[in-house]
């Protein structure tokens, strides 16, 4: 992460609880300008709640989450969002689709960012099409297109992969390494290793709402990070004796092996003092 | 973009998914207004006293049943691809989204009521006459009352699976000043010479409305909040 500039976004001890169930546990995160960061976990770990907390849709039950900037309409100004459903209205074209988006973020010229866009994506030939007679990837990618209609500051993927072939999956990275090269800042929510790992420039392990993991790209190899993932998340792992742990593992670093600990025991000292509180 | 084209924006993107995906909607929605009116013409004598006594109930029956089925239409379509998450990750102010989808909702009603008070005219044997614009004005004042309450509750039960059923049972004991304010000024227009009270009755209903609009404006940003 680049040490010299001012986080984008600084998360601090985020929890949301539905009920009994933790969805996100004393989260802190720091988010950089270009920094490509991927989250990975299981499902049910809480991926798409943080995300949804980051982006407006849902207040977190306690923590504080601080942008670049204070406002909350500049907030959702600031980032563009691309969930497990479309966004799209499927009896919209897709020009018009970019069309209303545009002009509900209150972009000057919206016809031209909307056929600027449909361009960008490859999508120009289908711009006056319904989006119901579009395929996935090309209905993801114009989801694509609407979450970065008003050059947010941070791009949150949530699984952008699901329901697309190989093909479209290629055509889709393909935009997402363009958007790196961007320097554009992104959150990446993804169970792809393979793909995520070979995007990002940060990765994150989330399970059952805790970051058990944190690293640069840089310092682990992929090999090495698909041990550490599986150990981190299968069940019973966080009850585990850290020694039964090293013994295992002669192909992680002790330095990763030592962070997840770390980043482990930091989470249950945390609900260790909650309980007694 | 001042808050007025914003909320045409909304509205106008509502009716051409309207137009293009729900024409089948519409009629059908007439056609169960027109059914409505015509068990009532087979259940009663059409030329009868007791049928023109009781023909201000059952114009305002065929409207609000209908009505009803159209609000719940209204934010389905939002939540099957999630894009009133889309409108509400935009910048613009919460209020304006629900005033764009009310004036959405608040045209197509009063285009389908006026067509059923054509049927009811042409069924009950009615004059076609200048006092029949006084119905039209209680028409247009309670269908915004009734699509402010109406876009807010039809909102709140979006993701619930049984909204077809709950929204009727909590949007019409809300409704119940508004419609008998404008089932009395149907009757005084209908049934009595001089219209004495009608003024009351439009009062009421512009009443009514300023309360529901402001309370819809104020709280859809917290029914859409989380």
């Amino acid at each position: 992460m680049p040490a010299q500039s001012h986080p984008l976004l600084r998360l601090s001890q985020i929890t949301k609880t539905f009920g009994t169930i933790r969805a996100v546990w004393n989260l802190d995160l720091e988010v950089y300008p270009g920094d490509f960061l991927a989250i990975f976990g299981p499902n049910g770990a809480g991926k798409t709640t943080l995300l949804r907390i980051i982006a407006s849709l849902t207040q977190p039950t306690s923590g504080r989450i601080e942008f670049s900037q204070k406002n909350s309409s500049q907030n959702r100004q600031q980032v563009g969002y691309v969930s497990h459903q479309s966004l799209l209205y499927n009896e919209l074209t897709g020009f018009e689709n970019l069309l209303f988006y545009a002009r509900l973020y209150g972009i000057g010229n919206a016809q031209d960012r909307a056929d600027e866009m449909l361009a960008k994506m490859g999508l120009e030939q289908a711009g006056d099409q319904l989006v119901r007679e579009y395929s996935r990837g090309m209905k993801q990618r114009l989801t694509l297109a609407r979450a970065l209609l008003h050059e947010p500051q941070l791009l949150l993927l949530d699984e952008p992969y699901t329901g697309l072939d190989q093909h479209g999956s290629r055509l889709f990275t393909q935009v997402l390494e363009g958007l790196k090269e961007e320097g554009r800042t992104v959150l990446l929510i993804t169970h792809n290793l393979g793909e995520g790992l070979a995007l990002c420039t940060r990765a994150v392990i989330q399970h059952r709402g805790v970051l058990v993991f944190q690293a640069a790209r840089q310092e682990f190899e992929k090999s090495e990070f698909e041990k550490l993932y599986f150990r981190a998340v299968e069940p019973g792992a966080r009850s585990q004796e850290p020694g039964a742990r090293s013994q295992e593992s002669g192909v992680r670093s002790q330095e990763s092996e030592s962070r997840i600990e770390k980043s482990e025991s930091r989470s249950q000292n945390r609900e260790v003092g909650d309980q007694r509180s | 973009m001042n808050h007025i084209t914003l909320i045409w924006i909304i509205a106008e993107k509502d009716l051409r998914i309207e137009y293009r995906s729900r024409q089948q909607a519409f009629l059908t929605t007439l056609f169960f207004a027109l059914l409505i009116l015509v068990i009532f013409i087979f259940a009663f004598d059409p030329g009868s006293r007791a049928t023109r006594d009781a023909s201000p109930g059952i114009l305002w029956v065929a409207l609000l049943f209908p009505g009803v089925i159209q609000l719940n239409r209204s934010f389905q379509t939002e939540i099957e691809e999630g894009t009133l998450c889309g409108m509400i990750l935009s910048p613009v102010d919460r209020g304006v989204l629900f005033l764009g989808k009310l004036v959405a909702n608040w045209i197509f009603l009063v285009i389908i009521d006026l067509l059923i008070l054509l049927a009811f005219v042409i069924f009950f044997n009615f004059a076609f006459s200048s006092q029949l614009l006084w119905i039209v004005l209680l028409i247009v004042l309670a269908s915004v009352g009734i699509t402010g309450v109406g876009t807010i509750f039809a909102a709140m039960v979006s993701s619930i699976h049984t909204r077809e059923v709950l929204l009727p049972i909590l949007l019409f004991p809300i409704l119940v000043p508004i419609i008998l304010a404008a089932l009395s000024g149907t009757q005084e227009i209908l049934l009595r010479e001089q219209m004495q009270s009608l003024n009351r009755s439009i009062q009421l209903l512009v009443g009514f409305d300023v309360i529901f609009l402001a309370a819809g404006f104020l709280l859809f940003e917290y029914v859409v909040g989380d």
